[in-house]
Protein backbone atom coordinates (compact mmCIF):
# COMPACT_ATOMS: atom_id res chain seq x y z
CA UNK A 1 0.00 0.00 0.00
CA UNK A 2 1.35 3.19 -1.06
CA UNK A 3 0.80 6.11 1.49
CA UNK A 4 2.06 9.93 1.37
CA UNK A 5 2.47 11.80 4.36
CA UNK A 6 2.29 15.90 4.18
CA UNK A 7 4.22 17.48 6.50
CA UNK A 8 7.75 16.43 8.21
CA UNK A 9 7.43 17.84 11.51
CA UNK A 10 7.02 16.23 14.43
CA UNK A 11 4.00 14.37 14.22
CA UNK A 12 4.79 13.46 10.25
CA UNK A 13 8.40 12.16 11.14
CA UNK A 14 6.82 10.28 14.11
CA UNK A 15 4.61 8.45 11.34
CA UNK A 16 7.12 8.13 9.30
CA UNK A 17 9.33 6.02 11.42
CA UNK A 18 6.48 3.57 12.60
CA UNK A 19 5.17 3.05 8.97
CA UNK A 20 8.89 2.57 7.69
CA UNK A 21 8.44 -0.64 10.40
CA UNK A 22 5.75 -1.80 8.55
CA UNK A 23 6.95 -4.36 5.34
CA UNK A 24 3.60 -3.43 2.94
CA UNK A 25 3.72 -0.05 3.50
CA UNK A 26 5.56 2.22 0.57
CA UNK A 27 5.69 5.73 2.24
CA UNK A 28 6.51 9.15 0.83
CA UNK A 29 7.21 12.22 2.79
CA UNK A 30 6.23 15.44 1.56
CA UNK A 31 7.93 18.52 2.85
CA UNK A 32 7.59 22.06 2.28
CA UNK A 33 10.30 23.76 3.90
CA UNK A 34 14.12 22.59 2.11
CA UNK A 35 16.07 22.41 4.68
CA UNK A 36 13.81 20.49 7.22
CA UNK A 37 13.79 17.80 4.14
CA UNK A 38 17.28 17.70 4.11
CA UNK A 39 17.50 16.70 7.58
CA UNK A 40 14.94 14.21 7.56
CA UNK A 41 16.50 12.68 3.94
CA UNK A 42 19.37 12.34 5.95
CA UNK A 43 17.79 10.40 8.32
CA UNK A 44 15.40 9.01 6.53
CA UNK A 45 16.70 8.72 2.76
CA UNK A 46 14.65 8.72 -0.37
CA UNK A 47 11.32 8.17 1.47
CA UNK A 48 11.08 12.25 1.99
CA UNK A 49 10.63 14.38 -1.00
CA UNK A 50 10.42 18.76 -0.79
CA UNK A 51 7.86 20.22 -2.03
CA UNK A 52 4.15 21.84 -1.80
CA UNK A 53 2.08 18.48 -0.73
CA UNK A 54 -0.89 21.19 -1.66
CA UNK A 55 -0.25 21.41 -4.99
CA UNK A 56 -2.43 19.29 -7.37
CA UNK A 57 0.83 19.17 -9.72
CA UNK A 58 3.55 17.99 -7.23
CA UNK A 59 1.40 15.39 -5.68
CA UNK A 60 1.23 13.94 -9.07
CA UNK A 61 4.51 13.81 -9.56
CA UNK A 62 4.86 11.90 -6.20
CA UNK A 63 2.41 9.58 -7.83
CA UNK A 64 -0.83 10.23 -5.93
CA UNK A 65 -2.60 8.79 -8.64
CA UNK A 66 -1.92 5.20 -7.17
CA UNK A 67 -2.00 6.69 -3.35
CA UNK A 68 -4.62 4.49 -1.18
CA UNK A 69 -3.81 6.50 2.08
CA UNK A 70 -2.99 10.59 2.34
CA UNK A 71 -1.67 11.74 5.41
CA UNK A 72 -2.22 15.60 5.80
CA UNK A 73 -0.39 16.59 9.09
CA UNK A 74 1.18 20.03 8.86
CA UNK A 75 0.75 22.50 11.59
CA UNK A 76 -0.85 24.65 8.99
CA UNK A 77 -4.60 24.01 8.83
CA UNK A 78 -5.49 25.45 5.50
CA UNK A 79 -2.38 23.54 4.02
CA UNK A 80 -4.04 20.53 5.92
CA UNK A 81 -7.75 21.47 4.73
CA UNK A 82 -6.61 21.94 0.83
CA UNK A 83 -4.48 18.73 1.00
CA UNK A 84 -7.27 16.80 1.92
CA UNK A 85 -9.99 18.13 -0.48
CA UNK A 86 -7.27 18.29 -3.47
CA UNK A 87 -6.39 14.02 -2.28
CA UNK A 88 -10.19 13.33 -1.78
CA UNK A 89 -11.91 15.40 -4.97
CA UNK A 90 -8.92 15.43 -7.46
CA UNK A 91 -7.07 12.31 -6.91
CA UNK A 92 -10.02 10.01 -5.57
CA UNK A 93 -7.89 8.86 -2.86
CA UNK A 94 -9.92 6.55 -0.97
CA UNK A 95 -8.61 7.21 2.35
CA UNK A 96 -7.57 10.47 3.77
CA UNK A 97 -6.58 11.58 7.65
CA UNK A 98 -5.95 15.19 8.48
CA UNK A 99 -4.67 16.90 11.12
CA UNK A 100 -6.50 19.76 12.93
CA UNK A 101 -4.21 22.10 14.81
CA UNK A 102 -6.84 24.49 15.99
CA UNK A 103 -9.94 22.71 17.60
CA UNK A 104 -11.93 25.51 16.16
CA UNK A 105 -11.70 25.02 12.78
CA UNK A 106 -12.92 21.09 13.28
CA UNK A 107 -16.76 22.02 12.72
CA UNK A 108 -15.19 23.04 9.61
CA UNK A 109 -13.36 20.21 8.45
CA UNK A 110 -16.26 17.65 9.41
CA UNK A 111 -18.71 20.27 7.44
CA UNK A 112 -16.20 19.83 4.16
CA UNK A 113 -16.12 15.64 4.40
CA UNK A 114 -12.68 15.48 5.62
CA UNK A 115 -13.75 12.58 7.83
CA UNK A 116 -11.07 10.84 9.51
CA UNK A 117 -9.55 14.02 11.70
CA UNK A 118 -6.83 13.79 14.50
CA UNK A 119 -4.97 15.84 16.83
CA UNK A 120 -1.68 14.20 17.26
CA UNK A 121 0.15 10.70 15.41
CA UNK A 122 -0.72 8.48 18.32
CA UNK A 123 -4.46 9.05 17.01
CA UNK A 124 -3.43 8.80 13.41
CA UNK A 125 -1.92 5.55 14.10
CA UNK A 126 -4.96 4.32 15.33
CA UNK A 127 -6.88 5.25 12.36
CA UNK A 128 -4.63 3.11 10.22
CA UNK A 129 -5.02 0.49 12.20
CA UNK A 130 -8.82 1.00 12.28
CA UNK A 131 -9.25 -1.71 15.12
CA UNK A 132 -11.97 -0.08 16.88
CA UNK A 133 -15.06 0.70 14.95
CA UNK A 134 -15.77 3.61 17.04
CA UNK A 135 -13.16 5.67 18.78
CA UNK A 136 -14.68 6.90 22.16
CA UNK A 137 -11.79 8.10 23.66
CA UNK A 138 -9.05 9.45 21.22
CA UNK A 139 -5.54 10.27 22.96
CA UNK A 140 -4.47 13.34 21.72
CA UNK A 141 -1.21 13.53 24.22
CA UNK A 142 0.83 12.16 26.51
CA UNK A 143 1.93 14.07 29.41
CA UNK A 144 4.23 11.37 30.83
CA UNK A 145 6.31 12.71 33.58
CA UNK A 146 2.62 13.47 35.18
CA UNK A 147 1.29 10.19 34.14
CA UNK A 148 -1.47 12.31 32.68
CA UNK A 149 -3.05 11.95 29.07
CA UNK A 150 -4.85 14.62 26.93
CA UNK A 151 -7.91 12.94 25.33
CA UNK A 152 -10.76 13.43 22.81
CA UNK A 153 -14.17 12.18 23.34
CA UNK A 154 -17.72 12.25 22.01
CA UNK A 155 -20.82 12.33 23.95
CA UNK A 156 -23.27 10.00 22.56
CA UNK A 157 -27.16 9.91 22.55
CA UNK A 158 -28.68 7.72 25.37
CA UNK A 159 -25.08 8.84 27.73
CA UNK A 160 -25.43 8.90 31.35
CA UNK A 161 -23.12 12.55 30.39
CA UNK A 162 -25.62 13.76 28.18
CA UNK A 163 -28.12 16.34 29.04
CA UNK A 164 -26.17 16.84 32.63
CA UNK A 165 -24.00 19.89 34.21
CA UNK A 166 -20.67 19.12 34.65
CA UNK A 167 -20.99 19.81 37.85
CA UNK A 168 -23.80 16.75 38.19
CA UNK A 169 -21.15 14.24 37.31
CA UNK A 170 -19.42 12.52 39.39
CA UNK A 171 -16.09 12.42 37.48
CA UNK A 172 -12.65 10.36 38.22
CA UNK A 173 -10.19 11.62 40.45
CA UNK A 174 -8.26 13.62 39.00
CA UNK A 175 -9.84 14.55 35.72
CA UNK A 176 -9.86 17.73 34.72
CA UNK A 177 -12.46 18.59 31.73
CA UNK A 178 -10.73 21.20 29.98
CA UNK A 179 -12.27 22.09 26.21
CA UNK A 180 -15.75 21.90 25.09
CA UNK A 181 -16.53 21.43 21.29
CA UNK A 182 -20.42 22.36 20.73
CA UNK A 183 -21.62 23.33 17.27
CA UNK A 184 -21.55 26.95 18.21
CA UNK A 185 -17.36 26.82 18.94
CA UNK A 186 -15.13 25.75 21.54
CA UNK A 187 -15.81 26.57 25.01
CA UNK A 188 -13.57 26.54 28.70
CA UNK A 189 -16.61 25.22 30.55
CA UNK A 190 -17.91 25.73 34.50
CA UNK A 191 -20.13 23.63 36.79
CA UNK A 192 -23.08 24.72 34.37
CA UNK A 193 -22.39 23.73 31.28
CA UNK A 194 -24.42 21.20 30.25
CA UNK A 195 -23.05 18.42 27.70
CA UNK A 196 -25.06 17.80 24.65
CA UNK A 197 -25.28 14.89 22.11
CA UNK A 198 -22.35 15.03 19.57
CA UNK A 199 -20.62 17.52 21.69
CA UNK A 200 -16.47 16.76 22.08
CA UNK A 201 -14.82 17.01 25.44
CA UNK A 202 -10.90 17.50 25.34
CA UNK A 203 -9.83 16.69 28.81
CA UNK A 204 -6.83 15.93 30.98
CA UNK A 205 -7.01 12.52 32.89
CA UNK A 206 -5.23 9.91 34.82
CA UNK A 207 -4.86 6.53 32.61
CA UNK A 208 -6.95 4.69 35.37
CA UNK A 209 -10.21 7.04 34.40
CA UNK A 210 -10.29 5.85 30.97
CA UNK A 211 -13.07 2.97 31.29
CA UNK A 212 -15.35 4.86 34.02
CA UNK A 213 -14.86 7.92 31.41
CA UNK A 214 -15.53 6.17 28.37
CA UNK A 215 -18.54 4.49 30.16
CA UNK A 216 -19.88 8.46 30.77
CA UNK A 217 -20.10 9.03 27.39
CA UNK A 218 -21.15 6.08 25.71
CA UNK A 219 -23.56 4.66 28.16
CA UNK A 220 -22.30 1.35 27.52
CA UNK A 221 -21.54 0.23 31.09
CA UNK A 222 -24.45 1.60 33.21
CA UNK A 223 -23.02 0.36 36.83
CA UNK A 224 -20.08 3.04 36.15
CA UNK A 225 -20.42 6.72 36.51
CA UNK A 226 -23.31 7.46 38.22
CA UNK A 227 -24.20 10.91 38.49
CA UNK B 1 -24.04 44.97 -0.17
CA UNK B 2 -22.20 44.42 3.14
CA UNK B 3 -18.36 42.84 2.05
CA UNK B 4 -15.92 41.57 3.88
CA UNK B 5 -12.77 41.79 2.30
CA UNK B 6 -9.93 39.60 3.79
CA UNK B 7 -6.40 40.91 2.30
CA UNK B 8 -5.54 44.62 1.86
CA UNK B 9 -2.83 44.32 -0.66
CA UNK B 10 -3.23 46.03 -4.32
CA UNK B 11 -5.95 43.76 -5.71
CA UNK B 12 -7.52 44.30 -1.72
CA UNK B 13 -7.14 47.84 -1.16
CA UNK B 14 -8.13 48.74 -4.72
CA UNK B 15 -11.53 46.94 -4.41
CA UNK B 16 -12.56 47.70 -1.26
CA UNK B 17 -11.88 51.48 -2.37
CA UNK B 18 -14.17 50.99 -5.16
CA UNK B 19 -16.85 48.96 -3.52
CA UNK B 20 -17.01 51.95 -0.70
CA UNK B 21 -17.01 54.47 -3.74
CA UNK B 22 -20.31 52.52 -5.08
CA UNK B 23 -21.59 52.67 -1.83
CA UNK B 24 -21.17 49.44 -0.48
CA UNK B 25 -20.44 48.33 3.37
CA UNK B 26 -17.06 47.46 3.05
CA UNK B 27 -14.81 45.93 5.90
CA UNK B 28 -11.21 45.18 5.03
CA UNK B 29 -8.65 42.39 7.01
CA UNK B 30 -5.50 42.17 7.18
CA UNK B 31 -3.08 40.84 9.42
CA UNK B 32 -0.61 44.08 8.90
CA UNK B 33 -1.95 46.98 10.07
CA UNK B 34 0.37 48.96 7.42
CA UNK B 35 -1.05 47.11 4.46
CA UNK B 36 -4.05 49.80 4.92
CA UNK B 37 -1.48 52.67 3.73
CA UNK B 38 -2.81 51.54 0.67
CA UNK B 39 -6.46 52.63 0.57
CA UNK B 40 -7.46 55.86 -0.79
CA UNK B 41 -8.13 58.56 1.74
CA UNK B 42 -12.13 58.40 0.62
CA UNK B 43 -11.95 54.71 1.67
CA UNK B 44 -14.75 55.28 4.09
CA UNK B 45 -15.49 51.52 5.45
CA UNK B 46 -13.71 49.46 8.51
CA UNK B 47 -10.33 48.26 8.37
CA UNK B 48 -9.64 45.60 11.16
CA UNK B 49 -6.15 44.38 12.27
CA UNK B 50 -6.31 40.06 12.43
CA UNK B 51 -6.32 36.88 10.28
CA UNK B 52 -9.11 36.34 8.06
CA UNK B 53 -8.92 32.48 8.77
CA UNK B 54 -9.57 33.02 12.60
CA UNK B 55 -13.56 33.19 13.58
CA UNK B 56 -13.42 35.88 15.86
CA UNK B 57 -12.02 38.00 13.16
CA UNK B 58 -14.58 37.03 10.77
CA UNK B 59 -17.61 37.57 13.62
CA UNK B 60 -15.86 41.00 14.57
CA UNK B 61 -16.10 41.65 10.92
CA UNK B 62 -18.85 40.74 10.52
CA UNK B 63 -19.16 37.77 8.35
CA UNK B 64 -22.90 36.63 9.46
CA UNK B 65 -24.47 39.12 8.12
CA UNK B 66 -22.33 39.70 5.19
CA UNK B 67 -23.56 39.24 1.56
CA UNK B 68 -19.95 38.80 0.30
CA UNK B 69 -16.40 37.32 1.28
CA UNK B 70 -13.79 38.45 -0.66
CA UNK B 71 -10.21 36.53 -0.21
CA UNK B 72 -7.04 38.11 -1.72
CA UNK B 73 -4.54 37.52 0.95
CA UNK B 74 -0.81 36.08 -0.16
CA UNK B 75 -1.30 32.52 0.36
CA UNK B 76 -3.99 30.11 -1.77
CA UNK B 77 -4.81 27.62 1.24
CA UNK B 78 -5.22 30.52 3.88
CA UNK B 79 -7.56 32.07 1.07
CA UNK B 80 -9.50 28.42 0.59
CA UNK B 81 -9.84 27.59 4.58
CA UNK B 82 -10.89 31.12 5.65
CA UNK B 83 -13.42 31.13 1.92
CA UNK B 84 -14.98 27.42 2.92
CA UNK B 85 -15.61 28.85 6.48
CA UNK B 86 -17.29 32.03 5.27
CA UNK B 87 -19.65 29.89 2.76
CA UNK B 88 -20.17 26.56 5.07
CA UNK B 89 -20.07 28.01 8.75
CA UNK B 90 -21.46 31.44 8.28
CA UNK B 91 -23.59 31.09 5.32
CA UNK B 92 -22.41 33.52 3.27
CA UNK B 93 -24.18 33.58 -0.03
CA UNK B 94 -21.35 35.20 -2.60
CA UNK B 95 -18.06 33.78 -1.66
CA UNK B 96 -14.83 34.89 -4.61
CA UNK B 97 -11.04 33.34 -3.70
CA UNK B 98 -7.96 34.22 -5.83
CA UNK B 99 -6.07 31.05 -6.06
CA UNK B 100 -2.72 31.64 -7.81
CA UNK B 101 -2.15 27.59 -8.53
CA UNK B 102 -4.48 27.47 -11.90
CA UNK B 103 -5.51 23.92 -11.04
CA UNK B 104 -6.01 24.65 -7.06
CA UNK B 105 -8.69 27.43 -8.60
CA UNK B 106 -10.03 25.02 -10.63
CA UNK B 107 -10.84 22.15 -8.19
CA UNK B 108 -12.26 24.81 -5.59
CA UNK B 109 -14.17 26.23 -8.35
CA UNK B 110 -15.34 22.77 -8.84
CA UNK B 111 -16.55 22.66 -5.10
CA UNK B 112 -18.66 25.35 -4.82
CA UNK B 113 -16.17 28.82 -4.54
CA UNK B 114 -16.13 31.31 -6.80
CA UNK B 115 -12.27 31.15 -7.59
CA UNK B 116 -10.22 32.88 -10.09
CA UNK B 117 -6.59 32.61 -10.91
CA UNK B 118 -4.41 35.69 -11.64
CA UNK B 119 -1.25 33.27 -12.94
CA UNK B 120 -3.87 31.65 -15.27
CA UNK B 121 -5.37 35.27 -16.15
CA UNK B 122 -1.61 36.69 -16.62
CA UNK B 123 -0.23 34.15 -18.96
CA UNK B 124 -3.49 34.53 -20.80
CA UNK B 125 -2.84 38.54 -21.17
CA UNK B 126 1.05 37.76 -21.80
CA UNK B 127 0.39 35.30 -24.49
CA UNK B 128 -2.40 37.74 -26.22
CA UNK B 129 -0.05 40.70 -25.83
CA UNK B 130 3.03 38.64 -27.63
CA UNK B 131 0.92 38.58 -30.63
CA UNK B 132 -1.45 41.13 -30.57
CA UNK B 133 -0.76 43.34 -33.65
CA UNK B 134 1.10 47.05 -33.51
CA UNK B 135 1.67 45.83 -29.49
CA UNK B 136 -2.37 46.66 -28.94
Amino acid sequence: MYIIVVGGGNVGYGLALELQQLPDYEVTIVELSGSRASTLRDELGEMVVHGDGSEIAFLESVGARRAELVIAVTADDGANLVTAQVARHWFKIPRVITRVNDPRNEALFRKLGVDSIVSASGAVMAQIEATMPEHTLVPLMALESAGLRVVSMRVQAGSTAEGKALRDLTLPMGVLITIVITPDGALAPDGSTVLRHGDEIIAVIPREADETLRAMVTGAHPDDGRP
Amino acid sequence: MRVVIMGCGRVGAGLATRLAAEQHHVTVLDTDAFAFRRLLPEFDGRRLVGSGTDDRMLVQAGIETADMFVAVASGDNRNILASQKAQSMYGVKVVVTRVKDPLRAELFGRLGLRTFSPTKVGIELAHDALFAPDGR
